[in-house]
């Protein structure tokens, strides 16, 4: 593990990745405690105060704290964003190998269906899976890591059909492994790792989803302060106070950057290197 | 004056992992009509040789000293638009793979012309005409038809003709040739030998020529330069350089080369079978791979089989070890083998041919071994022993496998197969990828544990030449079927069949 | 000589590499995955604990009106019998009829539909001609500035939601500077210059994470042939750089790359969603995120099909463009 750190840290992008993982992991954690106001407080004489010495991302149309807000909203927005694409990973994960590993008729029915469900827009599946079970944010993450399941299956299953071909699976085979020894001892260390590196890149997707998803008033709802929703509930006012979306987007973009930048330092980190 | 002249070059590679010393001191030269060999295992800096004189040197090279000369033109200072005049013109390449050297959506005969295009300022119609008579001077047949086509729809043996019309095209002063037949099968590789050898004499073109086989280099070359870890250790006539060599590192090179009259296997098998096949079929989909093949291997022997890629001789094993389905039937130690359980599994090991794929990257040595000893009822406790056994340090076992060189790999694959403590070890191809010298050593280790252990081998190899020097009788197979089963002393002389004979006379005897 | 008339060569291409057996096989496989994503969408929505005859009648309703609309819907039906209904209606051609507007769903679907298509089209054209280029570009200038500039752009382009892209147009373009009209949509029948300034900015939303993720893909692909073994040949041959680049790099690069366009259209249809949704264009995905939010069930089920059935098609259009071009690949 912490050699995969050591060489994570060695490429620029693994730097850039942690450092802004690292800052995060701070705002989730002591976003409250750091924020100079309450997220809630209103205070309609300083409604839609321009970012200044009293606010310094302003205030929206309520009056409260734009930075404050997006402190605090960092637990609301990118937790259940990161849990929900592990899971569904995870859930994918199996899934794929399964399919892989059957090979055969079994394999062409689950890729068919799978590559059937795919042919739903993640935005839409994820709607209509929480219209179905009501809004609110567990309800949407829940709903992307159902729509996550499918495409991690897809790419898993792609990389245990090449680690299925590798000779030292045939060796297990000939030395009369079991199936669920070679799959679990041979197979899915190998399958692993192209699989968290697609996780982590998935986990950006994922956040834009939720917060796509407030946005429309499906997922968190008010008076959280979910990013997604700040912009959402700024739009009609974005003439006279603009700042109230663009802090709150940019918020978004870096997470989504962080994680992006984590998946491809990890990919880079965690190939064996070879030796030429 | 010499047709390229190389004087005290050195070239490095700077990396993230340091600075890499490829090329030192290199002097070189080729006269006139001279075909000049260059051998050297990998990492020796032969194909860097090759882009430097091409001047195709990756971003990070760093050229320390010296100078190349293209007969009076210097290639150093040459611009890149003077070296694009001077690319395909004066100087040409013919590639090690065919498969990636040609554009995978070109018709063969637009590559072909293009160059004459390019180079002879021919129109477009005169250059696929004359593309077409280059052609046909390098024996291909039906070349109207061939021009049109793609790669993908030629032999690797068409392809590499193509390749090679391509350089002789614009009858260039010399031509660098970068181990045109590896990839090649050995009696297709043996008829582009005998194409290159018309085509010099016709053509009289000066011509490096860049291998790791010694022995192929002396058939075809004047001269012959040993080139070890980016320096030139001896250069000599190619007759001399086998009879004579005078330095160690060549010495070393000349001994690994496999001589079948150089036997390394005295002693005779027992009679008794260990495995006997019979009318084992092998199916793939709609494809036949062997068909009909018996076979049986004695206690102790090492059974040879030799075959071109496609003969069905992995197909084979895949099937003795229970990888592939098969009809037929296997009797082990004369009981027959209905399912393959635990006791056929132990008996009959594998190793096969990639080492970067044959152990899994995720495990260390340790583990990889420990299997199959808890399998088979070993003690992991014996797995120094075993390391020793194939000539590795005990500390190898905390090691992963990209932390081993090629050579080592295949010894613990090696020291895998043994673990189970094997009657029958079958060997798929397994010194192909390796330097001679490093195949030397693990066929000498291989020897070395059968005489310790009694085992048997079945030697699955396309070296006619190794396999002469360590069995006791060969098997030959051609598309799926056994079309020989000879013993040692019947080789070369009696009857063989007419393919054997082909592949006999194809093989690169050294000379001297 | 007499001329004799021969088909063009890319149509023969097409048909050599495609046989109808092919064709009929796809057909098969689209009408499976249309079966899924129905039956998918339908199971998803029948776990809606609310009473959709209460959705339609309201709360206060009487307990008559609700038994009638009930029966009318075939709502006490068992699931896969109401599933069957649809089914079959839908092979008629009857997509149902709205619970909002008690309207058939199908013609106001499809020509939303065809206001979609249009937006989408204009996307993917627009993606296209800037994508390609740019990712060859910055393959070919791999490591130095160009490529590194391209890179960030990239980088910031696939971490924008849709929804923040066209929110920050909106802002600095619409209310800031007033070049453009912020929302709505103009039919181009009536004014095609009106029409043309209400789509810029949608199209421009939509095809920015495009264009930003397909023209990594191209700077990869083409990366890669620039390293290639024949590229190099070529190379050696004495070529001059640009032949080499336009025989023998550019349709190597360009052939992997119909395949991520195919998926991407994709991610392109969910990003409709968000954009109609913000511009208020009425094309489909404004008529599913209203379905959605007001429960329609014929309408999710319609919307959901049409969009999959999109989906489908686009990737047959590039299986069988892949084949035209490339001549290693036969479908039979």
């Amino acid at each position: 593990m912490t050699d995969t750190g050591r060489r994570l840290l060695r490429t620029p992008q693994g730097v850039l990745g942690l450092a802004l993982l690292a800052a995060l992991l701070l705002l989730c954690l002591f976003g409250g405690a750091l924020a100079p106001y309450q997220p809630e407080a209103m205070d309609f004489a300083g409604r839609f105060a321009a970012p200044g010495a009293r606010h310094w991302f302003g205030a929206d149309q309520l009056g409260r704290d734009v930075l404050s807000r997006l402190l605090v909203g960092a637990r609301s927005t990118v937790p259940l964003a990161v849990g929900a694409t592990f899971s569904g990973a995870a859930l994918g994960a199996c899934l794929g190998t399964l399919s892989a590993y059957l090979g055969g008729r079994w394999d062409e029915a689950i890729t068919r269906t799978i590559d059937a469900v795919m042919a739903v827009p993640h935005l839409l599946l994820a709607l209509i899976l929480v219209s179905t079970l009501g809004k609110g944010s567990l309800n949407a993450s829940f709903a992307i890591a159902i729509a996550v399941v499918p495409s991690m299956a897809r790419v898993t299953r792609s990389v245990a059909l090449v680690v299925r071909r590798q000779e030292y699976v045939q060796a297990a085979i000939a030395r009369g492994e079991s199936g669920g020894w070679i799959v679990v001892a041979e197979m899915l260390p190998n399958v692993a790792a192209p699989v968290i590196i697609e996780a982590t890149i998935r986990v950006a997707f994922a956040v834009m989803l939720f917060a796509t998803l407030s946005f429309l008033g499906l997922g968190a709802q008010p008076p959280a302060s979910e990013w997604g929703l700040m912009v959402s509930e700024a739009r009609r006012f974005m003439h006279q106070a603009p700042w109230v979306i663009v802090a709150p987007s940019l918020a978004i973009a870096a997470t989504a950057i962080c994680f992006n930048l984590l998946g491809d330092g990890l990919r880079d980190a965690l190939n064996p290197r070879d030796e030429r | 004056m010499s047709v390229l002249e190389i004087r005290d070059y050195s070239l490095d590679y700077v990396t993230r992992d340091g600075t890499y010393h490829v090329l030192q001191d290199i002097d070189l030269a080729i006269a006139e009509g001279e075909v000049l060999g260059l051998v050297g295992e990998s990492g020796s800096g032969k194909t860097s040789l090759a882009w430097a004189i091409m001047r195709h040197l990756p971003g990070n090279a760093r050229e320390l000293k010296g100078t190349l000369r293209l007969g009076d033109t210097d290639l150093c200072a040459a611009g890149s638009r003077a070296l694009e005049t001077i690319r395909g013109r004066r100087m040409s390449m013919v590639f090690q793979d065919p498969s990636t050297a040609l554009n995978p959506t070109l018709t063969l005969g637009r590559q072909v012309s293009e160059v004459l295009v390019r180079h002879r300022g021919l129109s477009e119609r005169e250059a696929w005409r004359e593309a077409e008579r280059a052609l046909e001077h390098v024996e291909l047949r039906d070349v109207p038809a061939l021009m049109k086509r793609y790669p993908h729809q030629a032999s690797g043996g068409e392809k590499q003709r193509v390749v090679i019309a391509t350089a002789f095209a614009c009858r260039p002063e010399l031509i660098v040739f970068d181990e045109p037949t590896t990839a090649l099968d050995v009696i297709t590789g043996a008829r582009i030998l005998e194409l290159f050898a018309r085509l010099r004499a016709e053509t009289g073109v000066a011509a490096l020529y860049i291998s790791h086989d010694l022995a192929l280099v002396a058939r075809v070359a004047d001269r012959v330069a040993i080139l070890e870890q980016g320096r030139i250790v001896e250069e000599a006539p190619a007759d001399r350089i086998f009879r004579a060599p005078t330095q160690p590192y060549t010495r070393r090179l000349v001994a690994a080369v496999p001589r079948p009259d150089r036997r390394l296997v005295a002693d005779q098998p027992a009679s008794q079978a260990v495995l006997a096949a019979d009318a084992i079929a092998v199916r793939y989909d709609r494809r036949e791979a062997t068909r009909n093949v018996h076979l049986d291997i004695r206690r102790g022997e090492i059974l040879g089989v030799v075959g071109e890629s496609g003969s069905g001789k992995s197909s084979l094993a895949r099937a003795l070890t229970g990888l592939a389905a098969y009809s037929g039937t296997i009797a082990l130690d004369g009981r027959p083998v209905g399912r393959m359980d635990r006791v056929y599994r132990r008996a009959v090991q594998i190793v096969f041919q990639h080492p970067d794929s044959s152990l899994n990257p995720r495990q260390t040595v340790q583990s990889i071994l420990a299997r199959p000893l808890r399998l088979y009822g070993g003690d992991v406790a014996t797995i120094p022993a075993l390391l020793e056994a194939v000539r590795l340090p005990a500390h190898y076992a905390r090691r992963y496998p990209h932390q081993l060189s090629g050579g080592e790999k295949q010894r613990v694959a090696i020291a895998r197969a043994f673990a189970a403590q094997p009657e029958l070890v079958i060997c798929d191809e397994i010194t192909a990828p390796l330097d001679v010298s490093v195949q030397a050593s693990v066929v000498e280790l291989l020897l070395s544990l059968r005489r310790q252990n009694g085992t048997a081998y079945l030697f699955i190899t396309h070296d006619l030449n190794l396999v002469q020097q360590v069995a006791h009788r060969i098997a030959v197979m051609k598309a799926g079927e056994v079309v020989d089963l000879l013993d040692i002393e019947d080789i070369g002389r009696g009857k063989m069949h007419p393919y054997t004979r082909e592949l006999m006379a194809a093989a690169p005897l050294p000379v001297g | 000589m007499a001329r004799r008339r021969r088909a063009p060569p890319w149509l023969i291409g097409a048909v050599s590499g495609v046989t109808l057996a092919w064709l009929l096989r796809r057909l098969l496989t689209v009408l499976y995955t249309l079966l899924v994503v129905s039956i998918v969408v339908f199971g998803i929505t029948q776990l809606l604990p609310a009473d959709a005859a209460v959705t339609l009648l309201g709360e206060n309703a009487t307990p008559e009106a609700l038994a009638a609309v009930r029966a009318r819907l075939g709502l006490g039906d068992p699931a896969w019998l109401q599933y069957w209904h649809w089914l079959s209606g839908l092979l008629q051609g009857d997509f149902g009829t709205s619970m909002r507007t008690s309207q058939p769903v199908g013609p106001a679907m499809l020509t939303a539909l065809g206001r979609s298509l249009m937006l989408g089209g204009a996307a993917l054209v627009v993606m296209l001609v800037i994508a390609v280029p740019l990712g060859m570009f910055a393959a070919i200038r791999r490591g130095k500035a160009a490529d590194v500039g391209a890179g960030l752009v990239s980088w910031l382009g696939v971490s924008l939601p849709e929804f923040v892209t066209a929110t920050l147009l909106l802002i600095v373009i619409a209310d800031r500077l007033q070049l453009l009209p912020a929302t709505g949509y103009v039919a181009p029948g009536e004014d095609l210059a009106d029409s043309v300034r209400h789509l810029i900015l949608p199209v421009l939303t939509v095809s920015l994470i495009l264009v930003a993720h397909v023209s990594r893909m191209v700077r990869s692909e083409t990366i890669d042939v620039l390293n290639s073994d024949y590229v190099r040949a070529a190379r050696l041959k004495g070529l001059p750089p640009r032949i080499v680049l336009l025989r023998h790099v550019l349709r190597n690069a360009l052939l992997p790359t119909i395949t991520i366009v195919a998926l991407d259209v994709g991610y392109l249809l969910g990003g409709i969603i968000v954009v109609e949704e913000i511009f208020a264009i009425p094309g489909i995905g404004r008529a599913i995120l209203v379905a959605i939010t007001t429960r329609d069930l014929p309408s999710i089920q319609a919307g959901a099909v049409i969009m999959a059935a999109t989906y489908a098609l686009a990737n047959t259009l590039a299986d069988i463009a892949y084949v035209m071009l490339d001549k290693r690949v036969r479908y039979d």
